[in-house]
This record gives structure tokens, C-alpha cells and sequence, in this order.
């Protein structure tokens, strides 16, 4: 088939032409192991699995409190083999505590996107077709992705007045919204950035990006006492992790990774936290460490923002990134970062913060 | 060590494109290192880094170019990369009268985070879109004129000028370095010659050995 570029005659491509996530197919295709046949015995096992997991999670999510209780350590297992795509919606909400925060405040949602009118609209505005510009559902201009998109940044815009809008929360409400609507998408961003479970991600986004700084602080000392020598290298090169690790933090990466990949990280991160992000940071310098020691400035740079495509490989990155034990080490680091500069500014907000019980 | 032939040059520039968001920065950058723009493109999340190697007043000068975000949210993490750079590219959106308007905000920024002499070139970008121009030429080039900045509009999209304000500003900065260099001066950001020790994109506003060191 020609490698034709999508263009605006042509809105929506034909289904043989997006990869099973609803991606445009690119010309350089990821051999991710997705796109390939099952085998029989391949099928059956993914049944069984998913029959596994709508037994955990019960009707509608009905059994899923129950079961976390009784087996915590069964639910960590089965997420990081990864939540099955077809229950994936679902389960996001369950473990990120935004299915309660939905069910604590109805009609919030409808009340920011209707009546409030946000300063972020035209910032918001000049984003949004430039946001998974290559899946489908967001290629219309003015589309139901677009503006479902546009409604659910405003809303938390809103909502959230001193975080406001800024760039790479749309790739985090772009990734929910694949997933479930914008009313469940909305409150899963703010349980994540108002840490429903787990702790606040608002500093990514605040004023200064203080949180940014202080993952990538702690980023580059787990990096240099765990691969010592790629540290030295990295001194020598005069590489800091500002260079090629803030995206992987304020957008888990979902910027521009592999979608199977940040699917794969994303299950993980919501029900773990942020430190899936640091040990899936580590793994992918581990996996590199022989070629990116060898390599100058220029050249690493470039290495750090283009892992092959076998490090793609969620069976073989995430083995790997659950090897790295951090989060002792995560704690001291942040007493570290807040001896010299301060504790990080939670929102101010106070009064916006969800009540959780 | 000896240095390889295809990083044989003999200056190194460091340059960072700044502006606010949306006015067409990667692009410019995509267009001027790989001849490439993408209609579909990303917002830029933190910074974007490419080279080239090109030929200036008949000097290989290699260009090494930092693309910034340029939501104003970023500047606590872009502005460490003004440091030690020697050209600024101040991008606006000829369609779009506020980009052009925040350009005194960027040369403050700029005056606050980055070396005092930095050589900085102001560009209209998106002159493709002839029907939607909201600045006017001649407004940009008497606000360039009073600020001491050298001027140029250009269309990333339809590759117009944009060799033109890269050669440009490479060869402003080269022919200040080249008149410091015969008057001995080092004040101020310096890019030396082959063989000596090279500003790059150092934080701390070290130098850093490429691969050939002064000692």
C-alpha cells in the first residue's frame, strides 16, 4: 500500500491503514509484536486471562475493593503483565481513585465545562491539534477528539486555577480520553495531579515546574549510583537529565513513546506511583549503557531521545525496570532536594483539593 | 584523540530558538537541519537539540541549536540553556499580533538568563500565510531597528530565508568572534578555534572539551 500522508481530503483513513490503537500507520513501523497473528495457543491464553481479571474487578467494578484487600499482592502481579485493553478503562478509574471522586461530585464536571470560562482557552486552543497528531481520533479539526480534548483541559483548567493549563497535560487527558469519557477522563487527571493515591503530581505543572526539578534531581543521582560509570560519562559530556528526562516525567511518558509501551507504564503508574517513571528511566539507560558510554555529546543526546526499538519491548523493559528497588533511596533523595532547596509548593488551593474518605 | 572527519569544523556555535509557543520554532529547526516540516507536529515539551554543518564566510561552522518550549510555565526549565549560548533566534507569528507583542518579554529574558553579548535575530515566521498577516513588515523591522537586532521574515513551511537567517546570524556571530580573536579579547561568550577548548551547551558555563583539549 503507498505510504501516502494523511491530508485533509482525507480525514479519516481507512481502519487497514491505523495500527490497532488507532495510530496512522508511519512508515517506520515498530515491530512491536502487536501487529503480527496470534497463534491459537496465544488466544486461549488471553482469554483465560481476561476471565481472571473480570472475576477481580466483578460487574461494573463491584468486586474490585474487595479483592485489592484481600490480595494486594495478586492485583500488583497481574498489572504489571499488563491490564487487559478491553478492561483497561475501566480499571485506570478503579485504581486511580477518580471513580470516586466522579461519584462524590456530580455535575462539577458539567458545571466547569458549560458556565466557567477559563484564561487558558486560546493556550489550549493552539495545542490541541498538536497532541497525538497522528491518531485518528484527533485528527479532525474540530472533531469529537478535538474537542473532547479541548473540554476536559479547560474544565481542569478551571478547576484548578494555579496550575491553569500547561503543555504536556494534554498528552496525559489525550491518553485517558482513548480510554473512557471526558467526565471520568477529567477526574482521573485530578486525582493524579491532586494525588487521590499516590502522591500529587501538581508540581509537575505549577509555577517554576518545581516537582520537574526535583524528579530529575533525584533521577540523576539513582542514575549515577546505579550505572557509576554512565554517570561519570555523562559529567564528562556535560549531559543533565533536563536534556532528555522532563518529558518523561510530565507526561509519563506518553510523549513519544511507543503507544503499547506507555499503555504498559501507564497501568503500572497509576496503581504504583511516580516511581515506575524513575525505574522505567533506569531500565532504558541500563539496557543502553554499552553504547551510550561510548558515545559523545552530540551523539548521546541524540541516543537518549531515540532508544532502539528492541528496548521498546515492554516484556523486556519492564522486567528490567522493576529490578531497580528506589523507593527507600526515592525518600532520602527528596529529604536531600528539600534540605537545599526548600520543600516543593503543593497548590495553594487548598479549598479545591477533593475531599477523599 | 583525534577528532573524526565528519565532525571536522571550525567553530562551534551554540544558538537557542525561543519565542512563544506555537510560532513555528521546530519547524524552522526541522526545516533548517533536516529540510524537513511536519504538519502534524508536537508541541515541544522541555528542549529539542539538532545540529549542522554548514559553510560560513568560507568557514565550516557547525551550528548546535536548541529548540525550547515556549509556553512561559517552561522558562524555569528552558532558560538554563541561554547560558553560553552565542545567537538567539527571537521567533514571532506574522499571523499573530501577540506573539509579536511578547518579544520585548523574550529580549528581558534573554538579558536576564543569557551572556550580555549574545547575538540575537528577530524572525517572522509563517509568511505562507499571506491572508491572515496581522504584523506588518515594516513594524518588525523599525522595532528590530531600535533594539539592535537584526531582522527577517520567513516561511518554515515553503523553506523561504530560512538558510538566509540561519547563515545570517552564524556569520554575525562568526565575525565577532573572529574580531576578538586578531584584538585578543575574551570577554563575553567566545567560541575559540579548532583544536582549543569550545562553548557548548554547558549549564554552569564551563567550557567542555569536545574532543580536542588546550592543555
Amino acid at each position: 500500500m503507498e505510504k501516502k500522508r494523511v491530508d485533509e481530503s482525507l480525514q479519516v483513513p481507512a481502519p487497514g491503514r491505523v495500527d490497532r490503537f488507532g495510530f496512522v500507520k508511519q512508515e517506520h513501523n515498530s515491530p512491536d509484536g502487536l501487529s503480527r497473528n496470534k497463534s491459537a495457543l496465544e488466544y486461549q491464553r488471553e482469554q483465560k486471562r481476561l476471565r481472571k481479571w473480570r472475576k477481580m474487578i466483578g460487574v461494573g467494578g463491584s468486586d474490585w475493593k474487595h479483592y485489592v484487600r484481600r490480595k494486594p499482592h495478586v492485583v500488583k502481579r497481574r498489572i504489571r503483565k499488563g491490564i487487559p485493553d478491553c478492561l483497561r478503562g475501566l480499571v485506570w478509574q478503579l485504581i486511580s481513585g477518580s471513580r470516586d471522586l466522579l461519584l462524590m461530585n456530580p455535575g462539577v464536571y458539567e458545571q466547569l465545562v458549560i458556565y466557567e470560562t477559563s484564561a487558558s482557552e486560546l493556550d489550549i486552543i493552539r495545542d490541541i491539534s498538536r497532541t497525538f497528531p497522528s491518531h485518528v481520533f484527533y485528527q479532525q479539526r474540530h472533531g469529537p477528539g478535538q474537542r473532547s480534548l479541548y473540554n476536559v483541559l479547560k474544565a481542569y483548567s478551571v478547576y484548578d486555577r494555579e496550575v491553569g493549563y500547561v503543555q504536556g497535560m494534554g498528552y496525559l487527558a489525550g491518553l485517558l480520553l482513548l480510554y473512557m469519557s471526558e467526565e471520568d477522563a477529567f477526574w482521573l487527571v485530578v486525582a493524579l495531579l491532586k494525588g487521590a493515591v499516590h502522591a500529587p503530581m501538581e508540581g509537575l505543572y505549577l509555577e517554576g515546574l518545581p516537582l520537574v526539578q526535583q524528579y530529575l534531581f533525584q533521577f540523576d543521582r539513582l542514575m549515577r549510583e546505579y550505572m557509576p560509570k554512565l554517570g561519570e560519562h555523562f559529567t564528562e559530556e556535560m549531559i543533565n537529565p533536563s536534556m532528555y528526562g522532563s518529558q518523561w516525567f510530565i507526561t509519563v511518558f506518553s510523549y513519544s513513546f511507543p503507544f503499547h509501551l506507555a499503555l504498559r507504564i501507564w497501568d503500572v503508574f497509576l496503581y504504583e506511583g511516580v516511581k515506575i517513571v524513575f525505574k522505567v528511566g533506569l531500565a532504558l539507560l541500563k539496557y543502553c549503557h554499552d553504547d551510550l558510554v561510548k558515545l559523545p555529546f552530540e551523539k548521546l543526546i541524540h541516543a537518549l531521545r531515540n532508544f532502539p526499538d528492541d528496548a521498546m519491548n515492554p516484556d523486556v523493559l519492564l522486567p528490567m525496570a522493576y529490578s531497580f528497588k528506589v523507593s527507600k533511596r526515592l525518600e532520602e533523595l527528596e529529604q536531600e532536594y528539600e534540605k537545599i532547596h526548600g520543600k516543593v509548593a503543593e497548590s495553594k488551593a487548598k479549598q479545591k483539593q477533593p475531599q477523599l474518605t | 584523540m583525534a577528532r573524526r572527519p565528519d565532525e571536522e569544523y571550525d567553530y562551534l556555535f551554540k544558538v537557542v530558538l525561543i519565542g512563544d509557543s506555537g510560532v513555528g520554532k521546530s519547524n524552522l529547526l526541522s526545516r533548517f537541519t533536516r529540510n524537513e516540516f511536519c504538519l502534524e507536529s508536537k508541541s515541544t515539551i522541555g528542549v529539542e537539540f539538532a545540529t549542522r554543518t554548514l559553510q560560513v564566510e568560507g568557514r565550516t561552522i557547525k551550528a548546535q541549536i536548541w529548540d525550547t518550549a515556549g509556553q512561559e510555565r517552561y522558562r524555569a526549565i528552558t532558560s538554563a540553556y541561554y547560558r553560553g549560548a552565542l545567537g538567539a533566534l527571537l521567533v514571532y507569528d506574522v499571523t499573530k499580533p501577540t506573539t509579536f507583542e511578547n518579544v520585548s518579554r523574550w529580549l528581558k529574558e534573554l538579558r536576564d538568563h543569557a551572556d550580555a553579548n549574545i547575538v540575537i535575530m528577530l524572525i517572522g515566521n509563517k509568511t505562507d500565510l499571506k491572508h491572515l498577516r496581522a504584523v506588518a513588515v515594516e513594524d518588525a523591522q523599525s522595532f528590530a531597528e531600535r533594539e539592535g537586532l537584526s531582522f527577517i521574515e520567513t516561511s518554515a513551511l515553503e523553506a523561504v530565508n530560512v538558510e538566509k537567517s540561519f547563515q545570517t546570524i552564524l556569520g554575525e556571530i562568526y565575525r565577532i568572534i573572529s574580531k576578538k580573536s586578531i584584538s585578543g579579547g575574551e570577554t563575553g561568550p567566545a567560541s575559540i578555534k579548532q583544536g582549543e577548548t569550545l562553548v557548548v551547551g554547558a549549564q554552569d558555563g564551563n567550557t567542555k572539551k569536545t574532543c580536542c583539549s588546550s592543555s
